[in-house]
């Protein structure tokens, strides 16, 4: 009723007035124009090189790429109008990249699994039961978010390497704690270690924002804990929990510093081979290569997370 | 607290102390580094506590120029991107234009290219715009990773603010510069806040495109860090790991209830 009102009596007042500073602009033209500097931002400094990147992967060497060319080994020139793939044809067939690539999907997967469960787990606790022992959980699994991630890898790196706490402290039981420092183990520790605070807080908040007399009434009717978190709670927070897994599952995919300083030299994740065929190898047009091939991964599932989104956009009758 | 639901004492007390000693025990195992005089394997205690290579680090004019190179570079970089982004979050936020939708996912997916792939790739453009080893290189590239936050954070603040308040206030006679300095713009500073935060922590943690871009002419603290665990002992390492999380824990102080009460995660929810 007030806000019938008053829009009433705004438009009353626009009428009589006639002027108002904005409404000379349409606000489609305005909101296009405000979004200008960060769209020119991200077209010049993120669009321009990739699809420079893109041509230049497809062997296009004249232009903007020919001192890269020149200064880069094994360069494939384009053979038809369109380019070559070539240099794709390379990386496919490296059996180095063959284990790179399993390493990181397995790492991606492995650990976003993880992470989710962990997350879910603890926002579960805090929404059902609650209490200090929940918050004391959230908020050690905020942690992460504010530890820089090289000192965060670093910290992972002395405490479970060769002379880290973790041996030293079982040595004194007598037991051999293996040295999990440049094994895959180190990196889905450090992965999950880092990703952890935005699983937590995406989920929390969607569990946090279900109706408790949704929860109780399903108990009255009988429902098993298990039944109201697989048949209400999980369902209602499907949407941030995808959020949640692909955010970090597509951080994951192009991850480098964790993998650089807790994984092994060979195989490793792709971030850390595309920065040593750009640098230590000098192969920059492969480099490019990896680096399309993981974004085309994590295109894929960043149109999981769009739909998802529209998706809960329809169902809730924002669209 | 719901009532039913019941969950074992024990198990609740071990994943605590599971949770802790996963979270916390490297960060302290670290931290405990830089008072150790030596420390051998398996020696639970070191061998002394100093304060020695706390003055190391200050003395040496490398570390101490990384420091100050962090501390001037990421407050331009955070009002630099409240500047571009900010507008663009109140019309994502607030106005219904056309292409809307295509911004945030434009910038969502911007976000989604492997960060490392794009710094081999703009390599390119730096040079050609004169911007390698230069001072606004590294600010640029900064620059890039806090967009997402700036833009969608606020942008969810911004479109959470109600809009009859802003209507009462108008009708009660306040010009629209007022209405939206002590209403809109006060709705939705937890938002802006948290997005502030977040982009300073991106700005200052980000290590491998300022390294590619500004070494060896700038570095900054996190890209002097990869050379740091190289060349000295893991007791000035750990040093400078203190000095690095230090702004990152105080901003935790400041911004902790809202980051924790939702405004984060309604940031990352497409509207």
């Amino acid at each position: 009723m007030i806000s019938l009102r008053s829009k009433r009596n705004s438009e009353g007042s626009l009428a009589k007035k006639g002027e108002r500073p904005s409404s000379h602009v349409r606000p489609g033209v305005l909101g296009l124009a405000l979004s200008l500097p960060p769209l020119l931002l991200v077209g010049v400094f993120i669009g321009l090189p990739i699809l420079i990147g893109l041509t230049f992967s497809l062997g296009f060497t004249a232009g903007p790429n020919r001192v890269i060319s020149i200064i880069g080994q094994q360069i494939h020139k384009k053979s038809h109008w369109w380019g070559t793939l070539q240099a794709y044809s390379d990386v496919l067939h490296d059996s180095r990249f063959r284990g790179d690539l399993v390493l990181t999907i397995f790492v991606t997967v492995l650990s976003t699994t993880l992470v989710l469960l962990l997350a879910l787990a603890i926002a579960l606790y805090q929404r059902l039961i609650g209490g200090r022992k929940a918050s004391v959980l959230v908020t050690l699994s905020i942690v992460p978010l504010f530890v820089p991630v090289v000192i965060s890898a670093w910290a992972i790196h002395t405490f479970y390497g060769g002379d880290g706490f973790m041996r030293t402290f079982f040595s004194h039981f007598g037991i051999n704690f293996p040295t999990l420092t440049s094994t895959p183990s180190a990196i889905v520790i450090g992965t999950v270690w880092t990703s952890l605070p935005f699983a937590i807080l995406m989920i929390s908040s969607g569990l946090q924002a279900i109706p408790d007399a949704l929860i109780e009434s399903a108990k009255d009717c009988g429902a098993s804990s298990l039944r109201v978190i697989a048949n209400i709670l999980i369902p209602l927070a499907k949407t941030p929990i995808i959020i949640a897994g692909s955010f970090t599952s597509i951080g994951i995919l192009g991850s480098f510093t964790i993998p650089l300083f807790l994984g092994p030299n060979q195989p490793t994740m792709l971030g850390v081979e595309i920065s040593n065929f750009f640098g230590s190898y000098n192969r920059p047009q492969q480099s490019l290569v990896m680096a399309f091939i993981v974004f085309a991964i994590a295109s894929g599932i960043a149109v999981m997370y769009v739909r998802s989104n529209v998706k809960s956009a329809k169902e809730s009758g924002r669209l | 607290m719901l009532k039913k639901f019941k969950f074992g004492r024990i198990g609740i007390n071990l994943f605590i102390g599971l949770l802790a000693l996963f979270i916390l025990g490297p960060i302290f195992w670290l931290a405990v580094h830089a008072f150790a005089v030596d420390w051998h394997y398996p020696d639970l205690y070191p061998s002394g506590v100093t304060l020695h290579w706390w003055s190391k680090v200050f003395l040496d004019s490398a570390l101490s120029t990384a420091i100050r190179n962090s501390l001037i570079i990421s407050p331009i970089v955070v009002i630099l991107s409240m500047v571009i982004c900010l507008p663009a979050a109140y019309a994502a936020g607030r106005m219904n234009y056309f292409g809307r939708k295509a911004f945030m996912i434009g910038v969502f997916s911007a976000n989604s290219f492997p960060k490392i792939g794009l710094f081999a790739a703009i390599a390119t453009l730096y040079y050609a715009l004169n911007l390698m080893g230069t001072f606004l290189g590294v600010v640029i590239v900064q620059l890039l990773g806090t967009i997402i936050y700036m833009t969608w954070i606020p942008a969810a603040a911004f479109a959470a603010v109600p809009r009859n308040l802003e209507e009462a206030a108008r009708d009660a006679g306040a010009n629209k510069f007022t209405v939206f300095r002590t209403i809109t713009l006060r709705m939705a500073m937890p938002g802006i806040l948290v997005a502030i935060v977040m982009s300073f922590l991106a700005s200052f943690d980000e290590a491998q495109g300022s390294y590619l871009v500004g070494a060896p002419a700038i570095y900054t603290m996190p890209t002097e860090m990869y050379s740091l665990v190289q060349n000295y002992p893991i007791q000035v390492a750990a040093v400078f790991s203190i000095l690095l999380a230090l702004p990152s824990v105080l901003l935790l102080g400041l911004a902790r209830k809202h980051i924790m009460g939702g405004q984060l995660a309604e940031g990352f929810q497409l509207k």
